[in-house]
């Protein structure tokens, strides 16, 4: 009974940190989120920066982004045609297809393409300035860290991962219509049908919703996780894998989120 | 002139412990001490990076703590802080780094030509040929460089006060004394007051006006570095003959244990 006790204990007090632990990081995050957004209605931020950060983000990532997009798009034909072949028509398989993609697979698949390209970088850059006192330096120069490094990323996120989602979501539905002709021999007229079957305009602005937080939420993370960075390069390594996991977790439980919010 | 008023700060332990030092206008000072006893600690809350939990620091009369953030970015304006290891800025030209030491929105105001002639003077006034450097990045520096760099940032802006956190850690004989050099030149020039956190004994009583000494968080020894050299006190002279601070609390110890043991035989 003791050894239970004890155990329960040990979890509670395990359960306890954790949950301090996520509040003081969603604090942080907020604090971080109001600092940015006053920097950025006060004029403060340079455009240039923003145009930058975008540079690097979008159009950068975007190689990634169609490789993964298009992989997407190309399983969910092929293993879409493999479950539908000879028991419902085929044309089905273009909704499928179009849903999975344009309501899943795209903002996810994105999000996690910019964790690992983006994020990642952010906490690492932003880690290493802090314990090299490159912040210090900054605010020693009349520089606010918030305004010169934190808000151009972050708006920069929010600006261009809708963007990157829209051109996710059209290659991996073009994979995906590509992939059906050449596996199930499924016309790019009959997918097209099925595609706007069971469409609804709703599906694309949610999809563009979920970017949008997407957007927000890898910046927000990787750029709090940098700022709070302590401890040399060892501090680094561990901010900057606490935040990557930190913002996988973020973005799936954001997307399970979606649909008892948005689609029911 | 700088005012330190009663400062307190503990991180696992306390590293100030009632610091009250005030540095006069146009004054060099140097603080010494063992590692880990406050000196970074009492430069950073010049200028507010580190925030103590009791007292306050003037600058100039204005405060750093209790001012608000306007009278915060005044006095930011008129100090600069030479990091231990320059704390430059990786993804920026020297060029652009040294530029950062001028006001923001400088470039605009000064024009590209002007910007280009003052960061170029900078360099020059730390031995630094603007011509080879101005282009490099801070990984294609040397330590020396990087410091001398460091140094160019801080005086672009012609600043009121300059601190210096262990402006030679790190450098070899010959480096070090250039960049001694150049912090005496510059203090002479300039009349700039200048703080330096150094272990350089020998660098500190040869271009300081004044000498502190501070041990376990509070200030041990104040005065002229003739003061210091006359000194009896024993963490004193450990400095000043460069023995070990154990060896020296050895001593005290072994001092005051004597006293007692002649006190009680009286």
């Amino acid at each position: 009974m003791r050894r239970v006790s004890a155990g329960l204990i040990r979890l509670l007090r395990a359960a306890g940190r954790t949950a301090v632990g996520f509040s003081a990081h969603a604090g942080g995050i907020g604090l971080l989120t109001a600092r940015v957004a006053r920097a950025t209605l006060a004029g403060g931020v340079a455009f240039a920066d923003v145009v930058k950060q975008a540079y690097e983000m979008g159009l950068q990532s975007l190689p990634l982004v169609m490789v993964t997009a298009v992989l997407s798009g190309v399983v969910t034909s092929q293993q879409g045609g493999y479950q539908f072949t000879g028991s419902i028509p085929l044309y089905v398989l273009g909704s499928v297809v179009a849903s999975s993609v344009v309501l899943e697979l795209g903002p996810v698949m994105t999000a996690f393409v910019l964790i690992g390209r983006v994020g990642a970088r952010i906490t690492a850059e932003l880690g290493t300035m802090v314990v090299s006192e490159q912040i210090d330096a900054l605010h020693s120069l009349g520089r606010d860290p918030v305004r010169v490094l934190a808000a151009p990323r972050l708006l920069a996120g929010i600006l261009v991962t809708p963007l990157l989602v829209g051109i996710a979501n059209m290659v991996g539905l073009f994979a995906g219509l590509v992939a059906a002709r050449a596996t199930v021999g499924l016309g790019p007229e009959s997918f097209l049908y099925g595609a706007r079957l069971f469409w609804h305009s709703w599906d694309l602005l949610y999809s563009i919703t979920k970017a949008f937080a997407f957007g927000f939420i890898i910046p927000a993370i990787s750029l709090h996780m940098g700022l709070i960075t302590r401890g040399g390069a060892e501090g680094v390594g561990r901010n900057t894998t606490t935040s990557v996991v930190f913002m996988i977790i973020t973005v799936l439980v954001t997307d399970a989120l979606f649909p008892p919010l948005f689609l029911n | 002139m700088i005012e330190y008023i009663g400062l307190h700060k503990r991180f696992d332990v306390p590293v100030l412990a009632g610091v009250t030092l005030t540095v006069g206008e146009g004054e060099t000072l140097s603080v010494l001490g063992p590692s880990g006893t406050g000196k970074s600690v009492l430069l950073k809350t010049t200028i507010g990076l580190i925030v103590p939990e009791r007292g306050d620091v003037r600058v100039d009369g204005d405060s750093v703590f209790t001012g608000g953030r306007r009278a915060l970015q005044t006095i930011r304006r008129h100090v600069r802080y030479v990091f231990q290891y320059a704390a430059l800025f990786d993804s920026l030209t020297v060029y652009d780094n040294v530029a950062m030491g001028l006001p923001e929105g400088a470039a605009r105001t000064l024009g590209r030509a002007e910007l280009l002639r003052r960061v170029s003077r900078s360099l020059e006034d730390v031995n630094l040929d603007p011509a080879l450097v101005l282009h490099k990045l801070p990984a294609e520096l040397s330590g020396g460089m990087r410091k001398r760099v460091g140094l160019a940032r801080a005086l672009v802006g012609e600043p009121r006060i300059i601190l210096y956190d262990e402006p030679v850690t790190g450098l070899d004989p010959v480096n070090a004394a250039t960049v001694n050099n150049l912090i005496t030149s510059i203090a002479e020039h300039t009349r700039v007051t200048s703080v330096i956190v150094t272990h350089d004994v020998e660098g500190a009583l040869e271009m300081s006006d004044r000498v502190a000494l501070l041990d376990h968080g509070r200030l041990r020894f104040v005065g002229t570095p003739e003061e210091f050299r006359s000194s009896q006190d024993p963490m004193v002279r450990a400095f000043a003959d460069r023995r070990t601070a154990a060896a020296a609390a050895l001593e005290l110890v072994e001092r005051d244990e004597d006293d007692t043991e002649n006190g009680a035989s009286e």
